[in-house]
């Protein structure tokens, strides 16, 4: 159990900066998840967290005990790897209580918190096997192990579920989750999967070339994304971005492009006719209604089973709309879409910041 | 097709055999002209086999008659009886355990030193760790010749000429170099992120030395002990100048002090020669099951 506060992480390799002056407060408990695409600095910050990089400027707080010099070994961790990272000349069970033999801790107590773990984990029966014999999804439960029986302060997870096929990463997003709550522990899980992000996450911290773009619950980074990055990254199929500018009317501040012209929230652009902005727009957020405000043809329909995409060509951009399973649509067909304007988003064409009440 | 291969087969096999005959003659014929007399040795034709095995070569170096060797003794001695006795062969035992001694000392020292500086060099990041390593190799361009004469007068200010401990001083620096850059080699290959889990798990880098790196790198740490204890055991030109009495010389040295001036007894120095290949023969045979790979398997995905 710890609160995590990393302030004013810099890291450099030679000329390159990884990170730049990171700033970031993991409160005690919570399961926080790094996301970003590959590169993005989120496996250094991981890697910082643990002690296995040193760092080039800045200070780490485990609660009120600066570890920053502290070495991995004494900051009780544990750590899980995208490539499980088992030790092969030792069984599951040694590989499991190999973290209690390094403490020290008697036999009996070793034998007891393994078993617990391999019964908690389903790979009892494994225990004796070596880690070559076991599947993809049976070495990431031993590595689960290992790192559960220590009971650690910190949970450290480094994409684990990334070399596991699909049904078996939504299983075992389940049992980290079921970990999570009967642990008690702060986790800290990098990915570049949002699905994961989001469904784990109490926080998420989206990174991007080594400077996080936007720290907060899934819930806003998904309906208030602080910037077109953000915007881009979370979502699927990803969210709609048009570029033109804000012209003010008699009927209010409305975006525009072309012969486009959409309504938008006043709260957000009035007074600020001419500026250059993007417009965003998540798939689901619009539905196809006669008379709506933005009409278009229909260039594309992707059917997915429980719903389809429909690709719309509105003057010369495209936009992606999710409708159920059960509406009909034709290629080719004219059509209008309509949505709520205060379900629209906005960011500044240059800054790409968002417009409006920043989350 | 069959006719085809058949001949290839057949070349291999010829191919394989003359390779055989290349390696392994000079030690049959070592090993069958110790067991011969002095005249069987030198008869024209050769005789490849013994026509009569006889084990006096031997039985003259762990059983030396009492004597000395005086001229009239050396006279009386005649070469072709097998009988003769090269002056300085008692030393060839206490030679065999200086040899011995001075070689497990390097195997040993050497794989220390090593293995701990490959592990610094190879997974701790440190800053001048290319400049570490070229350093330590850069040593090894330097002709071992050119190093004999500034190396004996060290020894000599230090009072360390005729020790053994000097042999093993010198032939570390030979080594040291060499068995380091393999075991980076070898440690480089050991997964990143099993570095990791041993540090997350509560490894000092002493414990993930020894109970990551080690384990997995046993096929090269003993490819580094044979290494040292050859390269050791064969030396020649740093023992001639640095050791000059028994009590520090080693086995090739001695060996060759058995090429006299008069009489040279073949017999004997192939019974010698015999006794100083099988300790590096017995470690090898020990040591040859560890020298496997795929350690790793299974430990990151592949």
């Amino acid at each position: 159990m710890a609160r995590i506060r990393l302030d004013g992480i810099t890291k450099r390799y030679g000329q390159v900066t990884a990170l730049q002056r990171l700033d970031l407060d993991i409160r005690d408990r919570e399961f926080m998840v790094f996301l970003g695409p590959s590169g993005c600095g989120k496996t250094t910050t991981l890697n910082i967290i643990a002690g296995l990089e040193e760092i080039s400027d800045g200070d780490i707080w485990f609660d009120d005990r600066r570890v920053t010099f502290i070495p991995p070994h004494q900051r009780e961790i544990a750590m899980v790897f995208q490539s499980y990272a088992l030790y092969p000349q030792k069984s599951v069970y040694e590989n499991i209580a190999f973290g209690l033999r390094l403490r020290k801790v008697d036999e009996a107590t070793i034998d007891a918190k393994v078993r617990a773990a391999a019964t908690q984990l389903e790979i009892e029966h494994l225990l004796d096997r070596k880690p070559q014999q076991l599947s993809g999804g049976q070495r990431q439960r031993v590595a689960l192990g290992r790192a559960l029986v220590r009971q650690p302060t910190v949970f450290l997870m480094d994409e684990p579920l990334s070399n596991l096929d699909a049904a078996l990463r939504v299983s075992m997003r389940a049992l980290i989750k079921k970990l999570h709550i009967a642990m008690g522990t702060t986790f800290v899980y990098v990915t570049h999967d949002q699905a994961e992000a989001m469904t784990l996450a109490d926080r998420i911290t989206v990174m991007r070339d080594g400077v996080v773009q936007q720290l907060d619950t899934p819930d806003a980074i998904y309906n208030r994304p602080a910037n077109r990055f953000v915007a881009g990254f979370l979502g699927s199929p990803q969210m709609n971005f048009v570029e033109g500018e804000i012209a003010e009317g008699p009927g209010g501040p409305a975006f525009t492009r072309g012969a486009l012209r959409i309504p938008v929230d006043p709260a957000v652009a009035a007074g600020q006719g001419g500026r250059k902005v993007v417009l965003g727009l998540r798939a689901e957020d619009a539905v196809i209604a006669e008379g709506g405000p933005l009409r278009g043809e229909v260039a594309l329909i992707s059917p997915l089973g429980s719903e389809q995409h429909v690709h719309v060509a509105a003057g010369d951009s495209e936009l992606i709309i999710r409708a159920p399973k059960d509406q009909r649509v034709a290629v080719g067909e004219a059509i209008a879409l309509a949505f709520d304007p205060a379900r629209l988003h906005l960011f500044d064409a240059a800054t790409e910041q968002r417009l409006g009440q920043q989350p | 097709m069959m006719w085809r291969r058949g001949l290839r087969a057949l070349v291999i096999t010829v191919l394989s055999l003359l390779l055989v005959i290349y390696v392994a003659g000079p030690v049959a014929w070592l090993v069958s002209s110790s067991l011969q007399s002095e005249s069987d040795i030198t008869a024209v034709p050769p005789n490849w086999l013994p026509p009569k095995v006889t084990f006096d070569n031997f039985e003259a170096i762990f059983a030396p008659p009492k004597r000395e060797v005086t001229y009239e003794t050396r006279r009386q001695g005649d070469p072709a009886t097998g009988r003769f006795l090269p002056s300085g062969a008692e030393n060839l035992l206490p030679a065999l355990w200086n040899s011995f001694a001075v070689g497990m000392l390097v195997a040993i020292l050497n794989l220390v030193v090593s293995m701990t500086a490959a592990y610094a060099i190879a997974v701790i990041h440190f800053k001048g760790r290319k400049a570490a390593l070229y350093t330590i190799l850069v040593t090894r361009v330097i002709p071992d010749i050119a190093l004999i004469v500034p190396l004996f007068l060290v020894m000599r200010q230090l009072d360390l000429v005729n020790t053994r401990f000097a042999l093993v001083v010198t032939y570390l620096a030979v080594t040291v170099p060499f068995t380091i850059f393999i075991l980076i080699s070898y440690f480089e290959q050991i997964p990143r992120d099993l570095y990791r889990a041993a540090r997350a798990d509560g490894c000092s880098h002493w414990q993930a030395l020894r109970f990551v790196y080690l384990p997995l790198s046993l096929p090269a740490l003993v490819a580094s002990v044979m290494f040292a204890f050859l390269t050791s055991w064969n030396e020649f030109i740093f023992a001639l100048i640095l050791t000059q009495n028994i009590t520090s010389q080693t086995l090739p040295i001695i060996i060759s002090g058995f090429v006299m001036d008069f009489t040279t007894s073949f017999s004997f120095i192939n019974a010698a020669g015999v006794i100083a290949i099988v300790p590096p023969v017995v470690l090898a045979m020990m040591f040859e099951r560890y020298i496997v790979s795929g350690l790793t398997a299974g430990a990151v995905k592949g």
